[in-house]
């Protein structure tokens, strides 16, 4: 139980499901673990009030029936002395609780106080106290509490409460700390202090109720050990012997060799009592860590019924495969719409995430095709869909995201046609990276914190090109770090040593590694200042150019898609709502959303225009509108856009469009609008005025 | 290696802690320890025994800054005064006998708890979500069973009941103490129960740890990339999810490590294993506080040093704090 609450620690990192109300973690007991905790804890509390009232037999009082086994008079046997077991336990359930929740609360009150005062003043207090904690920490607890137990001869159960919670509040303590020091950074903390509240009134009011559960697992987690402890102490014969705990129980049966009589009955109760107990408060404490931690949570939660359905769509498909054998590739042309043959080809896909009470369609039926040496632009919010999109492409969903529908038909270098989502797990394994790479957003995250750039690169050669030598594998490193305008003398170095840029042009030097057809670019520039953007997006290109990959680049950034992609696909609330040639559908948004977007963007070029957001945010995706879903923020919408989803229309224009498609319902019918709506922003501050 | 120069100094101020804490208890309990132990030994002591017993629990007429000063001199001269429980054998004597017999038990106890739990937790931490989660309740319960309880148990089943094992003891007494293999080979054997005990009885806390580092890091960007890139599963899981998933084992060793030490030391009594726990619970048993003070020093520099040995693991693991 010492090591699970280690988790605690990193809770601090899963922010991304923060809790909307404060008695949010009520919901964990919900789990039938968390509450089979509680139920077995429950239990033992009120046998600890009631215990002394209900026992049958005072526990000291000796009888002739001696060494007794279960009997309907004894139902746990008697002692060498006649004592009723079963008595003796009743008694020891209340001292054993008693000091196991009193140990709990002065060493938890302890390290409340220490954890937050050392992490909310930090400096010098902050480096004594920590000092000071990591000091009781590294000490052993036994030995110390058997020596402090000791000079207390024979005291009570107070002695021991106190001597137990010297040595058991440093871990609350520490886990506070980094606690504190992570919500004291947060911003209602920096706003509650800069308006000029008192420091206690903010650790009282804005830090202390943020970490309740984390205080209660630290709380339950000492009671465990707590309750082990004073077992411990009173087994060797440190506490009043006279006084029956469980500890007591078993200290009598050991100097009374009842093991050497096989009286059985006589310990077995005590320690499975202390199993019992123990167990329960662990699984209520699982609970907590799992509301704390969203990432363990999200474990349990619609796994099975997931991989479940996964499995089901896998089998049903059909598998259009003939043995592939990787061929030379044809040497690349450069990307022209009317020539160039589709590579990937998305067929109403569908990804789903299963929730606790909901699924939340995050990919509603999406079609693209990518041509070979394309550069597709998928535009959007987040929360559109994109990323959830991109992951789709490369199978790389876990539970509780599903696919739920549709195909990915690639096109292999022979020219037969396979459906990603109908390969097993060695063709998948074969397809990734060889035909198709991604590179993620943060290279930060992305890269294995443990292994030097060079080994991560040497990893997918070793795993695709079994035949290769090392030496041929360490050339092709370098070559590839060359490549991406990495000094080769860096192939040693780990990612933390190089700078952000660096790392995201080490990330797409993995994703080169073995040539493949299509690159996912799942914002890869997003996290990099606008200097080191502009040189990786330069790279890309120039390196789009000479390899001729082709590559679905995903960013909320339209301005730098519209310069950088052949075709955009602009999402809103998991659905594509426009896909056009970039340059045509810079001039000529079709989609009021596309219009809203291009609007709050300002241009270096081109006309003078006022800046306009679009008003009103996202809809929720569990609960999607009946029509379209942008209907609500739209300015053009009437009756209908509220009944009917529009479907991806293909729209007429001028004979150089190519595949200019919006899924509106201006656009029925003839594929043109009535009226070319403005582009210049008036309308929707119009709009918005309007609202 | 800056890390492991600060790591130095933080155990050598926490040796200092321990020590000077084990100075002050006597001197700040209640009660006073030495004239306890003069009185129960009433004329059996040597006047030099009982100014040696003042020196080290106090109420000697020098001054608390004189008599700290002293107490640091008998340290470091291996004095650590007369055992009463085995009197009159040093103290220092008594705990060279046993020190071995608990460090090469614990050390081979902890090393396999660890790698068993946590090589299970990270098979079952991969297979999140799949029937092996049934596991953790029951693994939880293990590790919520108190060490010596366990002892008892399986005492009652292995020796007393099939008489596989040995009562109790450290080595069968015809063999004769040395590097001898009789000697060896009986050591073994007598180690067999009591080192099932603490693995079993540890591997649930690691397991269970383990695995809710290894969800954790299943879900980071490096491991869904190191998929994206088609390695092998097994390289997926160890080299990329483990690999990273163990490192927060190994800075809450210390915490692990004590929880593991204090049920090995009850654990031994059960057995009247020869080594340190046995002698603190007779020394506990007849207050005999020198003794005490000797064991609580000698397993808190063990186990300082367990940790920095768990540190400079750390290090060559993590190149993150391997910088300047």
């Amino acid at each position: 139980m010492a090591i699970a609450t280690a988790t605690v620690a990193d809770a601090e990192s899963g922010e991304t499901d923060t809790p909307t109300s404060r008695f949010a973690w009520l919901r964990a007991f919900r789990r039938p673990w968390t509450l089979a905790g509680v139920v077995i804890v429950a239990v033992f509390c009120v046998l600890a009030i009631i215990g002394p009232w209900i026992a049958p037999y005072d526990p000291s009082a000796v009888s002739k029936q001696t060494l007794a086994p279960p009997s309907p008079e004894h139902w746990l046997g008697t002692t060498q002395t006649g004592q009723d077991v079963l008595s003796q336990m009743l008694y020891g359930t209340q001292i054993s609780l008693l000091v196991g929740v009193g140990a709990a609360i002065v060493a938890t009150v302890l390290s409340v106080i220490v954890g937050l005062a050392a992490g909310y003043l930090g400096g010098l207090s902050d480096e004594l106290l920590s000092l000071l904690a990591n000091v009781f920490l590294v000490i052993p607890a036994l030995p110390l509490t058997v020596i402090l137990a000791s000079y207390l001869p024979k005291s009570g159960s107070l002695g021991i409460i106190l001597v137990i919670s010297i040595t058991g509040w440093a871990w609350g303590a520490r886990v506070l700390r980094a606690q504190t020091l992570s919500l004291r950074k947060r911003d209602f903390v920096e706003a509650a202090r800069a308006t000029g509240e008192r420091t206690s009134s903010i650790i009282f009011r804005d830090i202390f109720p943020n970490q309740i559960a984390v205080i209660a697992a630290s709380f339950l987690g000492t009671v465990t050990g707590a309750i082990l402890t004073q077992a411990s102490l009173a087994f060797l014969g440190l506490t009043n012997v006279t006084e029956w705990s469980w500890g007591t129980i078993l200290y009598w049966a050991l100097v009374s060799s009842a093991m050497l009589t096989g009286a059985w009955w006589w310990f077995v109760p005590a320690g499975l009592a202390i199993a019992l107990l123990g167990t329960g408060l662990s699984l209520v404490n699982f609970g907590i860590d799992e509301f704390i931690n969203p990432r363990l949570r999200q474990a349990g939660i619609g796994t099975r019924k997931a991989q479940k359905a996964q499995a089901r769509a896998q089998r049903a498909k059909i598998v259009r495969r003939p043995a592939r054998g990787r061929g030379e590739r044809a040497a690349h042309r450069p990307f022209d719409p009317a020539t160039s043959d589709v590579i990937l080809r998305v067929e109403n896909l569908h990804v789903d995430y299963i929730g606790e009470s909901s699924v939340t369609p995050a990919v509603n039926d999406v079609s693209l095709a990518l041509r070979r040496g394309e550069v597709l632009g998928i535009a959007g919010e987040s929360g559109s869909g994109k990323s959830t999109l991109a992951y789709a492409i490369t199978r790389l969903h876990k539970p509780p995201a599903q696919i739920t529908s549709g195909r990915m038909l690639y096109t292999n270098p022979d020219g037969s046609v396979t459906d990603i989502l109908a390969m097993g797990d060695s063709d998948l394994r074969d397809f990734r990276w060889e035909e198709l790479s991604i590179v993620f957003q943060s290279a930060m995250h992305a890269l294995n914190p443990v292994l030097t750039v060079g080994a991560q690169i040497d990893d997918v050669l070793r795993a695709h090109r079994p035949g290769m030598s090392q030496a041929a594998r360490a050339a092709r490193v370098v070559e590839l770090l060359g490549l991406v305008g990495i000094q080769t003398d860096r192939v040693n170095a780990y990612p933390h040593e190089l700078s952000g840029g660096m790392r995201q042009r080490a990330m797409i030097a993995v994703g080169l590694a073995l040539d493949p057809e299509i690159i996912v670019m799942d914002e890869p520039t997003t996290a990099l200042d606008v200097v080191i953007q502009r040189q990786i997006i330069e790279k890309i290109i120039e390196l789009k150019d000479r390899l001729g990959f082709a590559v679905v680049f995903i960013t909320h950034d339209l301005s730098l898609l519209i310069e950088l992609s052949d075709t955009i696909a602009v999402m809103y609330a998991g659905r594509v709502v426009e896909l056009a040639d970039a340059s045509e559908f810079y001039r000529n948004p079709r989609h009021p959303y596309s219009q809203g977007l291009l609007a709050s963007f300002p241009t270096l070029s081109g006309p003078k225009r006022e800046l306009a957001g679009i008003p009103g945010s996202p809809p929720d995706l569990r609960r999607l509108p009946a029509g379209c879903a942008f209907a609500e923020r739209c300015p053009l919408a009437f009756d209908r856009c509220h009944e009917v989803v529009p479907e991806l229309l293909k729209l007429s224009g001028p004979a150089e469009w190519r595949q200019a498609e919006a899924a509106c319902l201006l656009y029925e019918g003839d594929g043109t609008a009535p009226d070319r709506p403005a582009q210049d922003g008036r309308d929707a501050v119009e709009m918005e005025d309007a609202r | 290696m800056r890390v492991l120069l600060r790591r130095a100094v933080f155990y050598l101020i926490t040796a200092w802690a321990a020590i000077s804490l084990n100075f002050l208890l006597p001197r700040i309990m209640p009660g006073s320890p030495a004239d306890a132990l003069i009185a129960k030994f009433h004329g059996k002591l040597s006047p030099q025994a009982i100014e040696a017993l003042r020196v080290l629990f106090g109420q000697s007429d020098a001054s608390l800054w004189q008599q700290y000063l002293d107490y640091w001199k008998n340290l470091f001269s291996g004095n650590f005064g007369i055992s009463y429980a085995y009197y009159p054998t040093p103290v220092a004597d008594v705990l060279a006998s046993s020190i071995g017999w608990t460090l090469v038990l614990i050390t081979v106890c902890t090393v396999l708890g660890f790698v068993i739990g946590t090589g299970l937790g990270m098979i079952v931490g991969w297979k999140r979500g799949s029937w092996l989660d049934g596991l953790i309740p029951v693994t939880t319960l293990l590790s919520s069973i108190p060490y010596f309880w366990f002892a008892i148990c399986v005492v009652l089943i292995f020796s007393i009941v099939l008489h596989w094992f040995p009562l109790s003891g450290g080595y069968s007494v015809t063999e004769t103490i040395g590097w001898n293999i009789g000697f060896i080979g009986s050591a073994t054997y007598y180690a067999i129960l009591p080192a099932l005990t603490i693995v079993v009885a540890s591997i649930g806390g690691w397991l269970i740890g383990m695995r809710n580092m290894m969800v954790t890091t299943l879900s980071e960007d490096y491991v869904r990339l190191a998929e994206a890139k088609g390695l092998s599963k097994r390289r997926v899981m160890v080299t990329y999810a483990a690999r990273n998933a163990i490192l927060p084992s190994f800075s809450s060793f210390a915490m692990s490590l004590g929880f593991v030490v204090g049920g090995s030391i009850v654990t031994e009594v059960v057995f009247n294993y020869p080594g340190i726990g046995t002698v603190l619970f007779k020394a506990a048993q007849a207050q005999d506080y020198p003794l005490m003070q000797g064991i609580f020093l000698v397993i808190t520099i063990t186990v300082l040093i367990a940790n920095m040995l768990a540190d400079l693991m750390y290090v060559f693991l993590d190149p993150r704090t391997r910088e300047s």
